[in-house]
């Protein structure tokens, strides 16, 4: 009954946070209200005893991804943001009525299915006599899922690779180019048809 | 694990919204964010419904997370590209392959 009524805290409030984050105006209110949504989406984990995925949920979303956010904005001209931060006219109305058509649908669907769950004899000491969430989860990380752990440290090295290329300030095609062949004239050459 | 399911599809309604109501490039990706969010606590629901004791759904939202962070740093720098070519971050000033 506890675990309920924590559930039904948490998640107003992950989806009050989440409404604040697309109406604010102003965009650093909006990534707070972003970090909130986060912290109470990771209580929602704890409550599924996902606790490993709770803490990485705090540690990665709500500390590096938001530090990323927050320095671009720092980065771009705050001013602008605020002109910048009218909705879409008429599309706004169009998606007013398709996003709750959306959501209709889903809860439709998730209520109506009725779960043949195997799970439903596994408690929180089934799981702590194989050692704790953790230990199962690291088991299971770097045996069968080693492989799709392996491909998801190739696409963050892919991910910071082309971050880096796309940052730069010099223009991304010459300087592959110029690296690429040495030869300074044709990626000025490219530097120059593209603007 | 119904109700973490709808929590998890109001969130992606939510993230839907503002990916498709606001116009600046920033705000997209943050509702990016939440989509992405709440397919990782989807996973985690069904993770729990099914496999409790291999966690497998779980892994996978580890995954999903990691994803999340690359698109994040990627969709960043694209935005910078974006403001240094454009002067802004409006995506409806970004429209070169329109015309």
């Amino acid at each position: 009954m506890a675990e309920k009524i924590l559930f039904i805290i948490f998640a107003s409030l992950a989806v009050l946070g989440a409404l604040g984050v697309i109406t604010r105006t102003n965009i650093v209110h909006g990534l707070l209200l972003l970090v909130f949504t986060f912290v109470n989406v990771a209580a929602v984990f704890l409550l599924t005893q996902a606790y490993f995925l709770a803490v990485i949920q705090v540690l990665v979303y709500a500390g590096a991804i938001l530090v990323l956010f927050a320095f671009v904005v720092m980065f771009l001209n705050l001013k602008e943001f605020h002109q910048l931060e009218q909705l879409h006219g008429t599309q706004k109305w169009a998606v007013l009525v398709l996003a709750p058509i959306l959501l209709a649908e889903i809860v439709v669907v998730v209520a109506g299915a009725t779960w043949t769950s195997v799970g439903a004899g596994i408690t929180p000491d089934a799981i702590a006599a194989q050692g704790g969430n953790v230990r199962v989860l690291g088991i299971t990380l770097f045996n069968e899922m080693l492989l799709p752990f392996e491909m998801a440290s190739l696409i963050l090295l892919v991910g910071m690779v082309g971050a880096i290329v796309l940052a730069k300030k010099e223009d991304g095609a010459s300087m592959a180019l110029r690296d690429w062949t040495g030869d300074e004239e044709a990626a000025q050459a490219v530097v120059e048809q593209e603007v | 694990m119904t109700p973490v399911l709808v929590l998890s599809a109001v969130l992606f309604a939510t993230g839907m919204f503002g990916v498709l109501t606001r116009r600046n490039a920033i705000t997209l990706l943050v509702s990016v964010e939440i989509m992405m969010n709440a397919g990782n606590l989807n996973l985690v629901a069904f993770s729990r419904l099914y496999q409790p004791e291999l966690m497998t759904g779980q892994v996978f939202a580890i995954m999903g997370i990691g994803i999340a962070a690359s698109e994040a740093a990627v969709g960043l720098a694209l935005i910078l590209t974006i403001y240094r070519r454009y002067g802004s971050t409006d995506v409806d000033r970004v429209r070169l392959l329109r015309e």
